[in-house]
């Protein structure tokens, strides 16, 4: 029986190195270790050997079972590892087709550039207040100690709607409806959209963006002033950068200054677009005249205040280098698509 | 640390509610984490007269008691040995709780007893259960035990800071208490010694380094015993186990004064002298704690001439301590450098009272106050004589002296106190004012507070006492940002951006004749727009109403630059006349659409843009805000083509409205594609946010079923109505219904679709079964076939 064991065992160990599959491999398996293979049936006969002969002949038949046993796991383990590297081979591709395709858009470069003055500031522990394009005159011009008879409030320069209301012309309306409406502590960043009767040009639009700052508090001086508009230019334009006071005149501020930082192109070395001056114009300072906080009830003995405003427009083609304000109000999609990303 | 209010107002004139001092000390610095009522039990305990006493007929120990509790007097059946005829005891009537055990009538060897008479333990008093207690003769029948025992307490858990070794005593806590409050501190009196007449009891200090102090001082003939009462109590309340008189008071003046002190059994004291040295490699010390230390000489210990008879500052010795048979003693007070403390402590894993004071810092000037104080009370309580003496403090410490500039203290804590007030609590502490200049406060530092060297260290403790919520605050800045808004707006950019959206800004002013091009009715809203005294041109002689006109010239303009696909959009303010001075100001997203919703790609096919993705971009935005409760519904938006022009509504209220520009609109602004459109009230979406806000709701523990059904329906029913018939159903259970497929074709009727629906149902308490669950979804059929006479496909 032991010899005929053998030659079971000798002929599946053929039969199974040739299987060519996994399905192969299992009917091989029933074939010989399944219920009706030879093995099994040596198996049965056990039952009639004699209680001393059985444990002997039993564990022959075991091991020739368990020979087989393991003949077909070594086999089902290569053939599942052949299997493996065949889906690997399947499964290679050009990795060079391109990905979907997620289109995104893009911000206007003025939301991008308006964001990033929002965000600076407000790092710095401004809020940001918000007020009518359409203004009454009192506003826009009375409260700003601007004269009866000056010349910004002609129709030649501002828009009206009415005898006294207009389109503003500075965001500095929402400092004064903000002062009405709170007392100090105030600071404060109004951007928003200004009018002013300007035939468009390269550097004019009748419409345009500034953004304006107010400060009102105990122990507010010149050097909060310099100090603020320094940490924004460096914030806004690099580490690098530098900004100087020139006197100038406002109505509501005294005393005022007109604000040059280092020209973003060369630096301050001096280049074409700052006419060699190494400095740009970038807008209007000054400490807030007693006479507008006094107006709007403020202690201006107990309080003092500064304001300055920048053009959001001016910034933004000096960021990106924009040959003049037109190009912005285009909306050409081949211009807006420069600026993907970059939000 | 545990902080008997009874206790504390033994140095302070304090009378505080416990909530008040309780709040007192934790915003001074001494957190309280807990506070404890001591015996509450005793207001349930009435003391009562012991009227007749007999023995037991059944027992030889126990003994039948006639108890007068001031009300009735009841049989009690007693086993303490010391009870007599005639004694005023404490009392537990029936129904009284002790401990877990409540006093009930009962039976003992055949008696009744109704009550009983208390042991000192058993009243939580002291560890005394040898008899009953036994109050003296003048003690109110009646009355709670409570009201005559004045053990009443409160008890305070609080947290020392690592930095204030000085309250770990009563009288530290007490003296920052009267720095605060401005009270008189009453510290114990201590008696004036003529130690020229004592001898010297012989020290050594080998390690001066590690051993800064040590006084010992000898009392013979004292008689060891238990502690008086106020001591016990004092222990109790402390946290400490009493043991006997001499302990006892060690261990009440580390309590009061936060430094710990130690006595020796003289007799034991080999050599007669004391020697504070290392300890030699290998020598064994059997401590207290019942455990015998192999000693590896890094160890600081107090040796006799020829073993170690303490670990310095951790634990004393089995071999040297008092015993009931105890006559003379060493009492040692002494000072020890905390790094060896805590590096023995911690080494040998043996953490005491004492370990923990000494690695905190002791003084060694404190050390000289409680030697006296031991002394004081030893020789009054235990009785003995004080012979011999001895004070080793081979280097003196120098005195610190702390300069204060008023005008710091205001600059930094914007607080303006009188001198006389920044004086009051400095010297409160115990600091001494030595020279007052102009704006320089001069103090010199006591011993016990080695955390004050510098300027600021005074200011924190004057703003601590004074308490730091007494600052005013500044004016607060306002909010005057419009947060909501002004998110929600980038919000609806950035997403539109991430769709594909370029923004566009154009200026404010518009045409009036696009009005006309857009075929608005003569009353449409949009035509109430501003006009411009002044304008440049009939071209922007209005204040924009609407910012499609703008948004399509923008996409003619990028058409005829050779972009086929156009995703434009604006959010910008628009302008209307009203009963305003200034008008009405709103802001609006707009957008047009035409071409493909996406770019090409090889293996994602891209669509033509088409009413439902702009359903869905719309859709999308209105969930920014968000906004829930809107409907979608077919309008006559009269420049979008009948059929494919939508608006959104909540309420009654039209918020805005999309669709595809009708062909002949379109070909008045000269754009020959298809081209969509949308336009939200921005400003009146903001109005209509859902403000809940996100709160977290429990994620379903059961698992849900997803059933699809699929039917032939006439085209005349929407799809919104059947689903919400579906759920309708069973609000409960049936959590989504989405329609996955709709179809039309050769094989359907005309005027019917094919639509296929996947219904989400999502159990809430318990698993459901097939059959419940097909019972469902046969009434959904069953409704939907009597209500749309749909046919199951």
């Amino acid at each position: 029986m032991e010899t005929k064991l053998n030659q079971i065992v000798i002929a599946a160990e053929t039969a199974i190195k040739g299987a060519q599959s996994i399905h192969e491999l299992m009917n091989l398996k029933s074939e010989y270790i399944g219920k009706k293979s030879e093995v099994m049936n040596v198996m049965k006969t056990l039952g009639s050997l004699s209680p001393e002969e059985r444990p002997a002949v039993g564990k022959i038949i075991n091991i020739a079972k368990q020979k087989i046993e393991a003949l077909i796991d070594e086999k089902e383990n290569d053939l599942k590892e052949k299997e493996y590297l065949k889906t690997l081979q399947d499964s290679k591709l050009d990795m060079g087709m391109p990905g979907y395709a997620i289109q995104y858009g893009s911000l206007h470069p003025l939301t991008i550039v308006w964001r990033e003055i929002e965000d600076i500031f407000i790092s710095m522990g401004f809020d940001i207040a918000e007020g009518y394009d359409i203004e009454d005159e009192f506003h826009n011009f009375d409260a700003l100690n601007t004269p009866e008879d000056h010349p910004s409030r002609n129709l030649a320069d501002t828009f009206y709607i009415k005898d006294d209301v207009l389109l503003r012309t500075q965001t500095s309306t929402v400092q004064i409806r903000t002062m009405e409406k709170y007392q100090p502590p105030i600071k404060i960043i109004s951007p928003g959209r200004c009018y002013r009767n300007d035939r468009p040009d390269a550097s004019h639009s009748p419409a345009f963006h500034q953004v304006e700052a107010l400060v009102v508090d105990e122990n507010i001086t010149f050097q909060d002033l310099r100090d603020t508009l320094n940490t924004f230019v460096k914030k806004m334009f690099g580490s690098h950068m530098k900004s100087r006071f020139r006197p100038h005149f406002f109505p509501f501020t005294e005393p005022s200054a007109e604000i040059d930082i280092s020209c973003v192109n060369c630096g301050g070395k001096g280049c074409a677009i700052c006419k060699n001056s190494g400095w740009l114009e970038m807008g209007g300072a000054g400490m807030v005249d007693p006479n507008v906080l006094n107006k709007l009830g403020i202690d201006a003995e107990k309080y003092s205040g500064f304001a300055f405003g920048l053009g959001i427009d001016r910034i933004t083609i000096l960021k990106y280098n924009i040959p003049g304000l037109r190009i912005l109000y285009e909306n050409d999609i081949r211009f807006l698509k420069q600026f993907t990303f970059n939000n | 640390m545990r902080i008997s209010y009874k206790w504390l107002k033994e140095y302070l004139d304090i009378d505080l509610s416990v909530e008040e001092l309780k709040d007192k000390l934790t915003f001074s610095g001494i957190e309280v984490e807990a506070v404890h009522q001591s015996n509450e039990l005793l207001d349930y305990i009435f003391i009562a007269e012991i009227k007749e006493k007999r023995n037991h007929p059944n027992s030889d120990h126990l003994s039948i008691c006639q108890v007068f509790d001031g009300n009735e007097t009841v049989q009690v059946v007693c086993g303490a040995p010391n009870c007599e005829q005639g004694q005023k005891i404490a009392f537990a009537r029936v129904g009284t709780q002790i401990g877990d055990i409540v006093i009930k009538r009962t039976k003992l060897r055949g008696e009744e007893s109704y009550g009983m008479i208390c042991s000192e333990r058993e009243l939580g008093i002291s560890e005394n259960h040898e008899g009953i207690l036994v109050l003296d003769n003048d003690a109110p029948i009646g009355k709670p035990l409570s009201r005559y025992l004045d053990i009443a307490d409160t008890v305070f858990d609080v947290e020392i800071t690592p930095n204030r070794a000085d309250l770990l005593g009563m009288i530290g806590v007490a003296r920052d208490l009267s720095a605060q409050l401005d009270l008189d501190m009453q510290y114990p009196l201590l008696k004036d010694y003529n130690r020229s007449d004592l001898g010297k009891y012989p020290v050594e200090i080998v390690e001066p380094e590690l051993c800064t102090r040590y006084i010992a001082n000898v009392i013979e003939g004292v008689t060891v015993t238990e502690s008086p009462e106020w001591i016990k109590q004092c222990l109790i309340a402390g946290g400490i186990k009493p043991i006997n008189n001499i302990v006892d008071i060690t261990n009440y003046v580390t309590l009061e004064y936060g430094h710990p002190l130690h006595a020796f059994d003289k007799s034991f004291v080999e050599g007669g002298k004391i020697i504070i040295r290392k300890a030699h490699k290998g020598e064994k010390f059997p401590a207290l704690d019942h455990n015998t230390y192999e000693l590896n000489g890094n160890e600081l210990v107090i040796a006799d001439s020829v073993k170690p008879i303490a670990l310095a500052g951790v634990i004393g010795g089995l071999n040297s301590h008092i015993q009931n048979s105890t006559v003379d003693i060493v009492l040692e007070a002494a000072c020890f450098n905390p790094s060896q403390i805590r590096r023995t402590s911690s080494e040998k894993k043996i953490f005491t009272d004492s370990s923990y004071r000494f690695e905190r810092g002791c003084s060694d000037k404190v050390a000289e106050t409680v030697a006296q104080r031991a002394v004081d009370l030893i020789l009054t309580i235990c009785g003995g004589k004080l012979t011999q003496t001895n004070d080793i403090y081979p280097n003196p410490l120098d005195e610190i002296i702390v300069i204060l500039r008023p005008s710091r203290v205001t600059k930094l804590l914007t607080l303006s106190l009188a001198n006389s007030e920044l004086i009051s609590y400095l010297t409160g502490l115990g600091l001494e004012l030595v020279k007052e200049d102009n704006d320089a406060l001069s103090f010199k530092i006591p011993s016990w507070r080695k955390d004050l060297t510098r300027e600021i260290d005074l200011i924190e403790e004057i703003i601590r006492l004074h308490g730091y919520n007494s600052i005013e605050s500044k004016p607060e800045k306002h909010e005057i940002t419009n947060k909501t808004s002004f998110y929600l707006r980038r919000k609806v950019q950035d997403f539109l951006v991430s769709q594909g959206f370029y923004e566009v800004l154009n200026l404010s002013f518009s045409d009036p004749a696009y009005f006309d091009l857009l075929s608005l009715q003569e009353d449409d809203y949009r035509r109430a727009a501003i006009e411009i005294m002044n304008p440049q041109g009939q071209a922007s002689s209005i204040m924009r109403s609407t910012l499609l006109p703008g948004l399509l010239k923008n996409a003619v303009y990028n058409y005829n630059h050779g972009q086929e696909n156009i995703k434009l959009f604006e959010l910008n303010k628009v302008f209307f006349k009203s009963e305003k001075k200034l008008g009405t100001e709103k802001w609006v997203a707009s957008a047009i659409l035409s071409g493909n919703i996406g770019p090409i790609h090889w293996k994602n096919k891209t669509e033509s843009v088409n009413f439902f993705y702009l359903k869905g971009i719309v859709e999308s935005v209105l969930a920014l805000f968000p906004l829930n409760k809107f409907q979608i519904e077919p309008c006559t938006e009269p420049f979008y083509q009948e059929n494919l022009a939508a608006q959104i509504v909540v309420g009654k209220k039209v918020i805005g409205t999309f669709g595809k520009f009708d062909k002949k609109i379109a070909d008045k602004f000269e754009f020959e594609k298809d081209i969509y459109g949308f336009e939200i009230d921005f400003t009146q979406c903001l109005e209509y946010q859902n403000k809940k806000g996100i709160i977290f709701t429990e994620i379903p523990k059961l698992q849900s079923v997803s059933r699809d059904i699929s039917f032939i329906i006439s085209k005349e029913h929407s799809v919104q109505k059947i689903v919400a018939d579906i759920i309708q159903c069973n609000p409960k259970l049936i959590k989504e219904v989405i329609p996955f497929d709709e179809f039309t074709g050769k094989q359907i009727q005309s005027g019917f679709r094919s639509l296929s629906l996947n219904i989400l149902i999502v159990p809430e308490t318990k698993s459901l079964t097939d059959d419940y669950i097909n019972g469902l979804i046969n009434n959904i059929i069953d409704k939907l076939k009597s209500k749309y006479h749909i046919e199951m496909r």
